[in-house]
């Protein structure tokens, strides 16, 4: 991409603090001055720790997570200035995977309502039977050809969970798909399979995405460009190769010797 | 037991309220299958009367704190901060008062009435109800579904009634069907002391109330309702664990 | 191979732990969910159990060593350190061991300390039960001392007095194994030990329990879904797929393609520093619980060497406790 391109998604100095609750041990979630430019059509990591804030970022960025300090810019945009139309809007384009597929679907829907939730909201144009026709079509894009729509979430394994998880946040056709360790609770031959389907879902929808991850493998073999963070902080960013092949930080060398 | 209490009074053999002194204290037999109490009343007429009369004061009484009680607890849920707290507050304090004393209250104030007695309860049983509506509701706006809607832009209500209320079902059907016994003997209990319905009203506790001065000469008095009182607060547990498990899909498998 | 064959021998009689046909079934329907497992493991071995979950790896483990409560050994012969401990009253007699000959690492460090007990206390608990010193006296507060010195926690004389509470997950984890090492056992089982840890903390938990091994000949049973985290530091793999073992061979091996196709396919699921998105190979399908039976490879339905024989024979099973083992079938009938 060009250097005169506008970021898809430009995060300055945000930072977030959680306060302390009385007679709780704080909760060092908090993050402190990012900065982070994510462009049309790239695949970003963020690699870190658990602890590190990478998963209260995720929260942020896709308005699950109120902040005070700092900016985010989405098309351009501080996304605090928009209008409830234009929050709506923005619910359709940014998306999200959670780590845990087994408390992201709701236990009492079936999943072709999981799915349909948000076609219902953001393509209410279309009629039912359309919109059925676009179920079995996400789940067979996710690679859930012959599963029973009707079924509930707990008739799945883990990694069929995630796959509707992920089915239910493609459905909007969304700019901006974040993953919050969408592997870590799986098995690791489901992990090969759902990392098979995040580089075709890539290629087949176009997708610009930020990946977040603490495994250093998984990251490399997805992301363009990556941050490292720790301790709310990014301490290190740029192109994945040269990161992981050429930390200068302090802590990237020793996430990375860490690794087996 | 429900077809019972709408069927009961059609197929009653007597008149529940006839006064027949000729036959006081008749002992169980084919003419009055479950005897006739202090006045001559026909015991299974009134405890056919009664079933209406019981099941219905209990029923009115869980509905509307099931319903007030989820409302306002639902919505401390999901307004939470200041008015979450206070709410709360309010219903722990009333929490603290045992229902039946504070029931025992609300009937003194109101008068002696089966009336006054199910007004009582409504407004001392409705803490728990909002206590764990706001509870259960609390729990599951904190899953990751819910979030993952929250992203998608789901509106308040469809998150109420998509979200909420289906998952919250199986908690609260429990809580209903431990309830509805404890109901019932509340109001069987605030009438036996006489603070609910009256004599010659036809309510299993008034009866009770009513029968235990012959308990010695005619024990089928007291009995045969008390019978009743059990066996219903009974099948209503059984018939509420049966609803949960025809409800509850993760207890159902296909293939 | 020479050299191969007396390595067997001496294993057999310098075997710590060894398995002979064992079959682990559910008590409560007796349905049995592991297949006839024989293995030896050698004194002073890093032994590594691979498998997805309901491999049934732990199921087989937590039997043996009498933690599963809802499993029984159905069929078959435990020996620990020469002398059978399988038959009537196993359950017993493995719990009488457990805590002095056999320790635990279990994979959550969060649940295995009790909250309210100061660290320092636990340990010397934990020597009064395993060698009868007593609580109060000096001896044990120096042992406990020079545990948590050995498992690299600083500052052991703070240490003790605090609350598990107060320790990070690996913190606790090495604390788990400094009362482990209190009992001195011969064997130490690690349960997926790291998988609720961190990268970092990872490796240095991995790297304390090899080193603790090597510097007291302790034998270390590592259970873990990461083949490649097991390629890296054990001696020997176990690979279980659907309650049935499918492979035993030396870890050096795993990468040269002669293993178990499963084992195979289960390495190239790992992305590893040297690949690119190209290289993963995902195993189509779902993973089997564990339960599947004897009769036909319980990974056949996802494996692209399949044949007939794969779904009617008997798969084998490594009766002769041979150092290495593959049970594929296709592989076994080109050898015939």
């Amino acid at each position: 991409m060009s250097e005169s391109e506008a970021p898809l998604l430009q995060i300055r100095d945000l930072s977030k603090t959680f306060e302390r609750r009385y007679l709780v041990q704080q909760s060092n979630f908090s993050l402190r001055s990012i900065d982070l430019e994510l462009f049309d059509g790239e695949v970003v990591g963020i690699l870190g720790e658990s602890g590190s804030g990478k998963s209260t970022l995720a929260n942020i960025i896709t308005r699950l997570t109120p902040y005070r300090d700092g900016e985010i810019f989405y098309r351009g945009k501080e996304i605090r200035s928009h209008s409830p139309s234009e929050i709506f809007k923005y619910k359709s384009e940014v998306q999200i995977v959670f780590q845990d597929p087994y408390g992201s679907l709701n236990p009492r829907s079936t999943i072709r309502n999981s799915i349909k939730e948000g076609l219902r909201l953001h393509q209410s144009h279309l009629s039912r039977q359309d919109m059925d026709a676009r179920v079995e079509e996400l789940l067979k894009s996710v690679g859930l050809v012959s599963e029973n729509p009707e079924k509930f979430p707990h008739e799945f394994s883990g990694g069929q969970r995630q796959r509707i998880a992920i089915a239910r946040a493609i459905a909007v056709q969304p700019t901006l798909l974040i993953c919050d360790e969408p592997l870590s609770s799986l098995d690791v031959s489901i992990q090969a399979q759902i990392i098979e389907l995040f580089a075709s879902l890539i290629e087949e929808y176009r997708l610009t995405m930020l990946f977040i991850s603490h495994d250093i493998n998984v990251v490399r073999l997805l992301c363009d460009r990556v941050y490292v963070m720790s301790d709310g902080r990014i301490v290190e960013y740029g192109k994945t190769s040269e990161i992981l092949n050429n930390p200068k930080n302090d802590y990237t060398v020793k996430l990375i010797e860490s690794v087996f | 037991m429900l077809l019972l209490a709408l069927i009961g009074p059609y197929i009653a053999p007597f008149d529940p309220l006839a006064i027949d002194f000729r036959n006081r204290l008749v002992e169980p037999s084919w003419t009055h299958l479950l005897g006739t109490d202090g006045s001559g009343r026909d015991v299974l007429s009134r405890i056919l009367y009664g079933a209406k009369l019981t099941i219905l004061s209990t029923v009115t009484v869980i509905a509307t704190v099931l319903f007030f009680g989820c409302i306002l607890g639902i919505f401390s849920a999901f307004v939470g901060g200041t008015i979450d707290n206070f709410l709360m507050r309010i219903a722990d304090v009333w929490l603290g008062f045992p229902p039946l004393i504070l029931a025992l209250g609300f009937a003194a104030a109101l008068g002696s009435s089966l009336e006054a007695a199910i007004l009582a309860l409504i407004f001392s049983w409705w803490p728990t109800y909002a206590r764990l509506s706001r509870m259960i509701t609390v729990d599951i706006l904190s899953k990751k579904f819910v979030a993952s809607a929250n992203a998608l832009g789901v509106s308040t209500a469809r998150k109420v009634t998509h979200y909420v209320l289906p998952n919250a079902f199986d908690i609260l059907i429990i809580q209903v069907t431990l309830d509805i016994s404890a109901v019932m003997l509340a109001i069987s209990g605030l009438s036996f002391i006489g603070v609910g319905a009256q004599i010659p009203q036809p309510e299993w506790g008034a009866m009770i109330a009513d029968g235990r001065s012959f308990t010695s000469k005619g024990w089928w008095v007291v009995t045969f309702p008390g019978l009743m009182i059990f066996i219903t607060a009974m099948s209503f547990n059984i018939i509420g664990d049966m609803l949960r498990r025809e409800l509850d899909p993760t207890l159902v498998t296909r293939h | 191979m020479p050299g191969a064959a007396s390595a067997t021998n001496a294993s057999r009689d310098d075997a710590v732990l060894k398995l002979e046909n064992v079959s682990i079934a559910l008590s409560a329907t007796r349905t049995t969910m592991v297949h006839s497992v024989s293995l030896s493991i050698d004194r002073g071995e890093i032994f590594g159990l691979a498998g997805e979950s309901g491999s049934g790896k732990t199921l087989l483990m937590r039997t043996l060593f009498g933690l599963h409560d809802d499993a029984i050994i159905e069929s078959g012969r435990m020996t620990f350190k020469g002398a059978e401990i399988s038959s009537s009253g196993h359950r017993k007699r493995v719990r009488k061991l457990l805590g002095h000959e056999i320790g635990f690492v279990p994979q959550d460090p969060f649940s295995s300390l009790n909250p309210t007990m100061r660290i320092g206390k636990q340990i010397r608990e934990a020597l009064y039960l395993g060698k009868g010193i007593s609580p109060k006296s000096g001896e044990a507060g120096k042992i406990a001392l020079d545990l948590l010195d050995e498992v690299g926690i600083s500052e052991p004389e703070l240490a003790v007095d605090q609350f598990p509470d107060q320790f990070s997950g690996g913190m606790r984890q090495r604390i788990v194994i400094a009362i482990a090492l209190s009992q001195e056992p011969s064997i130490l089982v690690a349960d997926e030990p790291t998988t609720a840890l961190d990268a970092f903390t990872q490796r240095r938990i991995i790297n304390l329990i090899i080193e603790r091994s090597r510097t007291r000949n302790l034998t270390v049973i590592l259970i873990s879904h990461n083949l490649e985290l097991l390629r890296q530091n054990v001696d020997r793999i176990a690979v279980m797929y659907g309650g049935q073992l499918f492979n035993i061979l030396d870890s050096g091996e795993i990468s040269e393609g002669a293993a178990h196709p499963y084992t195979v396919a289960l390495f190239n699921c790992i992305p590893r520093k040297d690949m690119t998105l190209g290289d993963i190979r995902s195993i189509p399908g779902e993973p089997l619980s564990a339960g599947y039976g004897l009769t036909g490879c319980a990974f056949s339905k996802r494996c692209g060497l399949r044949q007939d024989v794969c779904d009617s024979s008997l798969i084998p099973v490594n009766s002769a406790l041979a150092r290495s083992f593959d049970a594929c079938l296709v592989k076994a009938g080109r050898q015939a």
